[in-house]
């Protein structure tokens, strides 16, 4: 691979998550499984399957009628330019996309040593155990957008990217300079209470742009200094501290994964 | 005999020299015949047709590539010629309502994106820079196909996914692999 | 001059260095890569023109405005609608993926339909009572039921459906005893847009989806519902703004909505879209429970269309004992084709052409009909066409008639999803009105006085007995009751993660589970005193000790009853 050509105009997609939203109804999930034709792994259990964009469970630590719970959807972080994925990988599958800034995985590159499931802190990264079985017939509903997997190699979110190529193609049919483009992820669109929002970064005037930088926007892991570009927001103080992952021992963690 | 070593060191090298080259693209490749003899030239010549009549934009910016059976069934419902290959086209297609299985030269991989409005509409590549001159031929190509990968020998006019890159690269868009990957 | 084995290695050395020299060798490499990339295991997409179509879910009464991706003709995705005003551009989990149920493997494709249809005339000649199950009434397919009954010298028409609709829109006060408020309840994307407007108190012993997001969690027993409804009476205002839902029914908070001044307010009788006149003297609608035990010979169940599994005992008691026959209509296996005689397949979602009755959370009455997107099978059974067929009424398009009398009424407007507009009935030709409703349309009627609804007393069933002794926990079901056909997919909810309990599954408490001898993800059976039903188990510390939560297959719902005891005992 020759060295990448630095874009004259970057996005930098982003994504703000407010938890204090989220009912855990997981439209999210089935439908970025729709988008990015992710098969049902029926034989998988909550460890071994393929859920790009995954919703957890999270609670304060208290029991009985002070329990609360909280739901937080969580899917690659899509870290800075220094993400963990990126330098493990030995097959260079892995690329920080300078017009971006995402994080891209190609599975055709992959060869499945799941290194970079290792290193990434936040399990946002999952393997093919099997080939993808669709039901007979099924295969006819897939969508075309997007390439599907074979068994063996990892995958994960990349913020729709077929979305962002179909919104590229418009762009340059409507005679549009090349330059960032706005679309919608699957899971954007499906979330019925608009917990997820996606934008540019990078465009000081988009909505998210301004979100992440009020305060009470944080992001999962800061002290890694993984850069994602993904923040949270919540006024729920154990949830911020749960995003914080403090050590063991310095907080009793309920946790549900 | 004096160069006797030499001979035969030679003749094995002429040998897979010939065989290489001219011998081995007869036995990768396997030809499909296209379904109709369609012919570009009595198109752009006596029906005056120009590439984006039939190869056209949708509105989503999407391409059209090779049209569908209503696009030729719009003027070939009934014969305007008298060639063999048109009445086998009415015959077998128009009239039972058939699509034509195309045998198609660029047929890319199914991880590739290609947006021809990038290239076409905002890039201004004129069609016979990845197409050659088809638009001007009286025969479709032979359609031969590798026969281990299954790719169209002219998927990327002969050449490997390298050279795309280097375009990009000279133009200064090359980024990264997502950029022409789903 | 012979050769010699020299020449052959020379010749041989010859070949190899020439072979590099050619393209072959790379080529074979190359070739040898993209032949294991391209696996044949895996499906290659379809290929086509992407087009836009619309049409309206019919998986439950809410009936969101749906948009689908379709490749050609076959809808590859479904989203909501933004502009829709009722649902808002919102789909739940089971519309997002809806077009994977027609390629669904267990299906029901086939069915006895000589044998049935020979079983059910036979009984009929003889003068037996024939009975419909209407489990989703309101469409016109329920009037067609209707009058077939009125037709048949003793037919009766059965539904088991609410008969309140309820205005979260002008509530203030929201108190619901364990009804899933917002998380599938009613149409998502308009409980959504009310949210704003009413403090939400949630009451039910597990901290449940709804309960997350509500304004206040009341932890409250199953069985304590009207002690605390009694003591609450006093803080929610007696001025119509409060609303109480119970999950054990409408007429189990009637007495208490009616002491709040909600009845006529934000609980309402349930609006229907007008029919023509000469339907209205069809048969009248009976609640199931009021039929007499053992007096039904032939009861025909249209499974098709379902608001809300009914327990099968409660339907198994008003068969009679000699020799009943049972005929379901149904997609699947697991509903009442477990019990019934004869099972007919029917289409599925979004194969089906029919209307959508208005939703239980709207009160201006709502006409919309779900645009079959691709062909049903061959083989299928259309339920209102056989029944019709089956009491002798003439043939016609029913659908057609009933659009046709709305537009006559001159009321309301409709709403088309390919253009945003909403444009007046009166402004519409009897033409363009049935155009729009086949592009997926919703009429909605002009806001009328609203009726407050029949006060009925609710079956109060006792919640101890003699032999709950041995059943130390109290069952809660979990979240809204799910489709009969589930999408694949699904499995990303209920099993490749924990955010879900999946239908066939029952969760305890490690503590519950340690005394029961049960480990996380094993076999094991649910009993009560109405039996018992095989399930998976799941452990989940966030549930309270002595609660076992449930997932809703049918089977579990066959021996489910709000607030019952039950037990869990290893397979």
């Amino acid at each position: 691979m020759t060295h990448a050509n630095q874009p004259t105009k970057a996005a930098r997609y982003g994504m703000t998550i407010d938890v204090d939203r989220c009912n855990g109804c997981g439209a999210c999930m089935v439908a970025c499984a729709v988008e990015n034709n992710i098969p049902p792994v029926p034989e998988a259990n909550d460890r071994k399957g393929l859920t790009w964009i995954r919703v957890f469970r999270v609670d304060n630590g208290e029991q009985g009628s002070a329990r609360r719970s909280a739901y937080v959807p969580m899917m690659c972080q899509h870290c800075g330019a220094d993400a963990p994925c990126v330098s493990v990988c030995p097959q260079h599958a892995v690329d920080v996309d300078p017009a971006t800034g995402i994080v891209g995985e190609m599975p055709q590159r992959c060869l499945g040593c799941r290194y970079c499931m290792a290193a990434c802190p936040y399990h946002a990264r999952y393997f093919n155990w099997w080939d993808p079985a669709w039901p007979p017939g099924m295969e006819k509903t897939l969508n075309p957008g997007v390439t599907p997997r074979m068994r063996g190699v990892v995958e994960k979110c990349n913020f729709c990217h077929g979305r962002w190529h179909a919104a590229k193609q418009l762009a340059a049919a409507n005679g549009q300079p090349d330059g960032p483009v706005s679309y919608t992820p699957a899971c954007v669109e499906a979330c019925p209470t608009g917990v997820i929002r996606f934008g540019d970064l990078n465009d000081a005037e988009n909505p998210v742009a301004r979100s992440v930088r009020e305060n009470g926007s944080f992001r999962l892991l800061e002290t890694l200094g993984t850069e994602p570009k993904v923040y949270y927001r919540s006024r729920k103080d154990w949830v911020r501290q749960i995003a914080a992952a403090p050590k063991p021992g310095q907080r009793k963690e309920n946790g549900n994964g | 005999m004096k160069h006797r070593a030499k001979i035969a060191f030679l003749a094995g090298l002429l040998t897979a020299l010939g065989a290489g080259w001219a011998g081995f693209p007869l036995a990768i490749y396997r030809s499909r015949p296209q379904p109709v003899d369609f012919s570009h030239k009595i198109h752009a010549d006596k029906a005056g047709s120009k590439c984006d009549d039939c190869h056209a934009f949708r509105a989503d910016g999407s391409f059209a590539g090779i049209p569908t059976l209503d696009k030729c069934a719009g003027c070939h419902a009934a014969a305007m010629g008298t060639t063999v290959a048109e009445k086998t086209f009415i015959d077998n297609y128009v009239t039972p309502q058939r699509e034509p299985q195309w045998a198609v030269y660029a047929r890319q991989p199914e991880n590739v994106s290609f947006l021809h409005s990038t290239h076409v509409t905002r890039g201004k590549l004129k069609c016979e820079a990845c197409h050659a001159a088809q638009g001007s031929a009286d025969m479709p190509r032979v359609y031969q196909e590798d026969r281990i990968s299954g790719y169209s020998r002219d998927i990327w006019r002969g050449k490997r996914m390298t050279d795309c890159v280097d375009c990009h690269q000279r133009q200064g868009l090359e980024h990264s692999c997502l950029d022409c990957h789903k | 001059m012979k050769s010699t084995r020299r020449d052959l290695f020379l010749f041989a050395g010859g070949s190899a260095a020439g072979a590099l020299l050619t393209p072959a060798p790379w080529r074979l490499i190359t070739d040898t890569a993209l032949w294991s990339e391209n696996w044949p295991g895996v499906p290659a997409p379809p290929r086509g023109e992407i087009r836009t179509r619309f049409t309206n879910c019919s998986l439950c009464r809410a009936g969101c405005g749906v948009r689908a991706r379709c490749v050609g003709d076959q809808p590859v995705q479904l989203t909501g609608v933004a502009s829709h005003p009722l649902s808002r551009g919102v789909l739940c989990p089971f519309g997002l993926t809806a077009h994977h149920l027609p390629y669904h493997p267990a299906r029901l494709k086939q069915g006895p339909h000589e044998r049935a249809l020979a079983a059910v005339s036979a009984a009929i000649g003889s003068g037996d009572r024939v009975a419909v199950l209407d489990l989703q009434p309101g469409r016109t397919a329920s009037w067609t039921y209707r009058r077939a009954m009125a037709a048949l010298k003793n037919g009766v028409y059965l539904t088991n459906g609410p008969s309140v609709a309820y205005d979260l829109h002008q509530a203030k006060t929201v108190l619901s005893f364990g009804v899933p408020v917002l998380d599938g309840w009613g149409t998502p994307g308009n409980v959504i847009a009310a949210r704003e407007n009413f403090r939400l108190i949630q009451a039910e012993p597990v901290e449940s989806r709804t309960a997350t997001l509500a304004d206040v969690w009341l932890p409250v027993q199953p069985g304590d519902e009207d002690a605390t409804a009694l003591a609450m009476a006093g803080e929610l205002g007696a001025d119509g703004s409060a609303l109480v839902l119970d999950h054990r029914g409408p007429a189990a908070a009637m007495a208490l909505n009616q002491r709040l001044g909600a009845l006529g307010r934000t609980v309402v009788a349930r609006p229907e879209a007008p029919v023509p006149v000469e339907w209205r003297s069809a048969a009248p609608a009976t609640a199931l429970a009021q039929v007499e035990d053992r007096s039904i010979r032939v009861l025909l169940i249209d499974e098709s269309a379902v608001d809300g599994y009914v327990p099968w005992y409660q339907i198994e008691r008003k068969l009679v004992l000699d020799n009943p026959v049972v005929v379901t209509f149904t997609a699947s296996h697991g509903g009442y084709a477990r019990h019934a005689q004869y099972a007919l397949p029917t289409a599925v979602y979004p194969e089906i052409s029919e209307d959508i009755p208005t939703a239980i959370d709207s009160v201006a009455a709502t006409f919309r009909l779900s645009t079959a997107l691709i062909a049903p099978p061959a083989g299928i059974v259309n339920p209102a066409e056989w029944i019709a067929t089956l009491a002798g009424l003439a043939e016609g398009d029913t659908i057609r008639e009933r659009a046709d009398g709305i537009h006559d009424s001159g009321r309301g407007a409709i709403y088309t999803p390919a253009d945003g507009k909403t444009v007046a009935v009166k402004d519409l030709t009897a033409e363009a009105f049935w155009k729009s409703l086949g592009e997926a349309g919703c009429w909605i009627d002009e806001p009328r006085h609203a009726r407050a609804p029949e006060t009925t007393t609710a079956v109060s069933e006792p919640h101890a007995h003699d032999s709950d002794v041995d059943l130390p926990l109290v069952a809660w079901l979990a979240g809204p009751s799910s489709p009969p056909l589930l999408s694949p997919l699904m499995t990303k909810l209920y099993q490749e993660s924990n955010l879900r309990l999946a239908p066939n599954r029952v969760a305890l408490h490690p503590s519950d589970a340690r005394a029961a001898r049960l480990a996380d993800g094993v076999h094991a059976f649910f009993q009560t005193r109405l039996g018992r039903c095989g399930v998976d188990v799941t452990i989940d510390p966030g549930l309270p000790a002595g609660v076992v939560q449930l997932g809703t297959a049918p089977g579990i719902l066959d021996v489910y009853r709000p607030g019952i005891r039950a037990k869990v005992v290893p397979a």
